[in-house]
């Protein structure tokens, strides 16, 4: 482990960041609001914390990045990007404590979209756009933006979008890994882009679509109303972002085929195909559950359960409906789609259901066994046998995410949050969803979870966006060792 | 650009972490999951698992889009139906082959001018047994190599403790000896590789590369100390491909030649086509046997088997045993960087001279050959000097060189000039170049033409 090499790196991806806090400094002075001043000190702060890191720790040239270090780069680039990334929400007057400017920040970064804010239309319009920017950054990766259009990383380039996109099966789309990251940003630029012109059509200004879209596009859930998009109360604008957030849950890598003009890629992709599926199917249990003990009409039912099942299972957390006043069974499915997630590659979080379809498939080769003992049976994907390394690094962070998931909410149920919320928030930050259930549902928001619980949450965020291993590792003595 | 190499064994290794580093887009192709695993961990290139003789894997790959298509894997049939699948859907795709077997030695011209169109098959085994040729006939050199169709030679040799020019520096060279000085490329010192300037001293143990005229080779030898003796007996253990093929050459020049080799059936089969060599059944690595046929006098050892570490027990054994001058054959690329840490240093390798061949076709401009040297460090190109280049019309020294490159030798009308600042070179003049591995894509910029662009 090269630390001087390490904090090198890590001191330019903050560097960038300050960079990337004059877009929303120039909306606070467009609006001559009270963000302005908190963001400009932020910027300075920022910018001379990361050149200092840049120059004092300059002139290690390495000529490439071990696999280790790679991780130690993400993990650490990370927590350190969510903390500078809080000073706007710190030096404003709309957050009081550092953790929960903390929290809101890694929030922003992980996608996740839990807010700590109560009063979301009361906060100036800067700070809300570097609330929305942030997760715009964070989707399709802040180190793979890096990779792509900074020239630092070199070769490098390719440990550390392994360590920040740990797909289990990695798709590079070009021959070289930064021309796969740039090919990922423009796909996800271009769907922005018309994200915001469709919303536009709809009615909303240009602030709010151009927040909205930022995201909704890497289903990170921040919105600039109380009422989230139920604000609007339109159904052109629900179905717009229906159709975004399935956009996004779905592998960039198969959009990029798309507009290379390949339009089965969709079809032929079987993860691809099992995500569509599983959407439809549930949407049409909830659109039933919900149809006459909710809403009157199957036309209402359908609008509202739909919405909520997309935006739960791509981990986008946008509500137009408080979920928790309709019937348990599709409260018990909304908790499970959470877990679930959308696809690997997508900007979605949860466990991805590449991974889930792994894991039936390795369920059902267990009990073919059983009642074959002699039979040679591979795993397959879309007709391709997957290597017995790669099943068994999905088993490990099944796993994982399941123990990860068990250890947090006990932490958080001794801190005295009641036994709905400790499940719900935890299941909502690891999965990188945004609002769960009792305390935090829909309708409220996380500040009254306990200060020690917003640590435990901030962790499980990360964990969640880094999909475990890359964060786990650190907590590894092993890790360390020489 | 993009390039695509079928094979992951060493060969497409290490030429697709030679084009990634060089900017290329490159794709690698292998059956083997464990392989492709080490060059996506490794190099930044795009990688498909997948046979490289399927159309559909090679579609997979972009097989359409490519520029130049390497077919290196180890065998000699995938290669040549990967070519001849490309050739199907791909046409325009410059095509080259790895084939080994001395049996396709004749078709060469064939393949490129019929079906599959394969641009250039490359045979290493024939490139390394005119590099053992080279090294036997150099005393003391570790390297040898041939530009300008054999008019210029190329030579690594190590300083002796007492040669003449040991302390002195590179500007004096002239005084102590009265003999015009061959330029000097590079000193590899405790594994490092400098290139010298007029000041700098030679030291004892020096690994020194130079260039020189064939008809001045002599005398650029004697400044070193070093003087050709010519071989009369020569002891090659391992009858294979290149075994035999060095033995028919050294027929051919009337040296005397033992062979050992191991399979009693290769034995035969070797006794048949050879007429005068000794064929010998048996062990390299037997002591006795090496005891029996005078090791010790014999001029030059030269071990050849497919086992590295046969080739390098028997060349120990030899070299303890006497023997004055021995060469080793070795393919495992992690084995070299220690192979003159245990005294053996004239060595060979097939696999990096297949690398040395291909890597040529592959480059911009109009490079003739190139030749890696010390582990990578650095390359020797032989290219021409297009009338469009940036390096045409001016002295030497106002040319923009990149840093750690070297222009050590311009061929005009046959006649070889080594440069000095003031040396211009013209249109349509061969240019050879010494670059360190950082300088190589800036001076394949240099050299390529600049209409390329547009």
């Amino acid at each position: 482990m090269r630390w001087s090499f390490i904090l090198n790196i890590i001191g330019m991806l903050i560097l960038f960041l300050g960079i990337c806090m004059i877009f929303p400094l120039l909306f606070g002075l467009y609006y001559k609001d009270q963000s302005v001043i908190p963001i400009m000190k932020s910027m300075v702060i920022t910018i001379a914390s990361g050149a200092g890191l840049t120059i004092c720790f300059r002139g290690v040239k390495v000529p490439y990045i071990s696999h280790r270090e790679g991780m130690a780069i993400v993990a650490v680039g990370w927590t350190a990007i969510g903390f500078f990334g809080a000073f706007p929400f710190y030096l404003g007057p709309e957050v009081e404590t550092f953790v929960d400017a903390f929290f809101e920040s890694v929030s922003g970064f992980t996608t996740t979209g839990s807010s700590i804010l109560t009063n979301i239309e009361a906060v100036s319009k800067g700070l809300l756009f570097w609330r929305s920017f942030i997760q715009w950054l964070g989707g399709m990766g802040i180190i793979v933006l890096s990779v792509a259009i900074l020239p630092f990383l070199g070769v490098g380039g390719m440990q550390l979008y392994k360590a920040e996109v740990p797909s289990p099966v990695p798709d590079k789309l070009k021959p070289r890994i930064r021309d796969t990251a740039a090919v990922l940003w423009k796909v996800y630029a271009l769907f922005s882009l018309l994200q915001v012109f469709f919303l536009l059509v709809g009615g909303m200004d240009l602030y709010d679509a151009l927040c909205h879209a930022f995201t909704t596009m890497p289903t990170g859930g921040f919105s600039t109303r109380n009422a989230s998009v139920a604000h609007y109360d339109s159904v052109y604008i629900d179905l717009v972002i229906i159709f975004f957030m399935l956009v996004a849950g779905i592998n960039f890598s198969l959009h990029y085929q798309f507009l290379r003009g390949k339009p089965l890629a969709f079809w032929r992709d079987s993860e691809c195909r099992f995500f569509i599926g599983t959407v439809i199917l549930l949407i049409v249990i909830v659109t039933f559950n919900v149809y006459g003990s909710v809403y009157e009409t199957i036309g209402r039912a359908f609008r509202y359960g739909a919405f909520q099942v997309v935006s739960i299972v791509t981990t986008t957390g946008y509500a137009t409906a408080d979920y928790e006043l309709w019937p348990p069974m599709s409260q018990v499915i909304l908790i499970l789609c959470m877990f679930l997630g959308a696809s690997a590659g997508s900007t979605g979080g949860g466990m991805k259901c590449l991974r889930v379809m792994l894991y039936l498939k390795y369920c059902y080769k267990e009990l073919f066994l059983l009642i074959h003992p002699r039979a040679v049976k591979h795993i397959k994907i879309g007709g391709v046998s997957v290597p017995e390394d790669v099943v068994r690094s999905v088993l490990g962070f099944m796993g994982l995410y399941v123990g990860l998931f068990a250890f947090s909410t006990v932490l958080i149920a001794g801190m005295g949050v009641d036994f709905i919320t400790s499940l719900a928030s935890v299941a909502a930050t690891i999965g990188n969803i945004g609002p769960g259930l009792g305390m935090v549902g829909p309708v409220d928001n996380f500040a009254l979870i306990p200060n020690p619980g917003k640590w435990v949450l901030i962790w499980c965020m990360l964990l969640g966006r880094l999909e475990i291993y890359t964060v786990i590792i650190l907590f590894v003595p092993e890790f360390w060792r020489k | 650009m993009k390039v695509i190499i079928v094979g992951a064994g060493e060969v497409g290794f290490h030429i697709a972490s030679h084009l990634a580093r060089e900017n290329k887009d490159v794709v690698v192709i292998d059956k083997d999951p464990a392989a492709i695993r080490r060059v996506s961990d490794s190099i930044d290139v795009q990688v498909v698992i997948g046979s490289g003789s399927s159309p559909v894997v090679l579609k997979e790959a972009g097989i359409k889009e490519a520029e130049i298509l390497l077919a290196v894997t180890d065998s000699d049939d995938t290669n040549l139906v990967a070519c001849l699948v490309s050739n199907l859907i791909s046409p325009s795709t410059k095509k080259l082959a790895r084939i080994r077997h001395a049996d396709y030695d004749e078709y060469h011209e064939a393949f490129s001018e019929n079906a599959p169109h394969i641009d250039t098959l490359i045979n290493p085994d024939i490139e390394v047994v005119k590099t053992i040729d080279m090294l036997m006939n150099v005393p003391g050199a570790v390297e040898v190599g041939e530009f300008a169709d054999g008019r210029v030679i190329f030579v690594g040799i190590r300083l002796d403790k007492s040669a003449r020019l040991v302390g002195i520096s590179l500007s004096e060279i002239f005084a102590k000896t009265g003999k015009q000085s061959p330029l000097i490329a590079a000193v590899v010192r405790d594994e490092e590789l400098i290139i010298p300037r007029g000041n700098h001293k030679l030291e004892a143990e020096d690994l020194i590369y130079f260039i020189s005229e064939k008809d001045k080779f002599r005398d650029s030898l004697s400044i070193f100390d070093k003087y050709v003796e010519p071989i009369d007996r020569v002891l090659i253990v391992g009858g294979g491909g290149i075994g035999y093929r060095l033995a028919a050459l050294l027929e051919k020049n009337s040296v005397y030649t033992k062979i050992i080799e191991k399979n009693p059936d290769r034995c035969i089969e070797l006794a048949e086509k050879l007429n005068k060599a000794i064929v010998l059944h048996g062990d390299g690595s037997d002591q006795e046997l090496l005891k029996v046929e005078n090791i010790q006098d014999m001029g030059v050892v030269v071990t050849l088997t497919n086992d590295e570490e046969t080739n390098i027990i028997t060349s120990l054994l030899a070299k303890r045993m006497g023997a004055p001058k021995i060469i080793t054959k070795i393919s495992k690329f992690s084995y070299l960087p220690l192979m003159s840490m245990i005294g053996l240093e004239q060595v060979v390798s097939p696999r990096l001279s297949a690398i040395n061949t291909i890597l040529q076709h592959v480059r911009r401009g109009k490079v003739l050959s190139s030749r890696s040297i010390k582990d990578e460090q650095a390359e020797v190109m032989e290219a021409v000097a297009l009338e469009t280049s940036d390096i045409v019309g001016k002295p030497i020294k106002e040319i923009s060189i990149p840093k750690g490159a070297l222009v050590t030798g311009i061929i005009r009308n046959d006649i070889v000039i080594i440069p000095t600042g003031k040396s211009v070179i013209e249109p349509n003049d061969r240019i050879i170049i010494f670059a360190k591995k950082q300088a190589i894509p800036e001076v394949e910029k240099i050299l390529a033409v600049k209409l390329e662009f547009f």
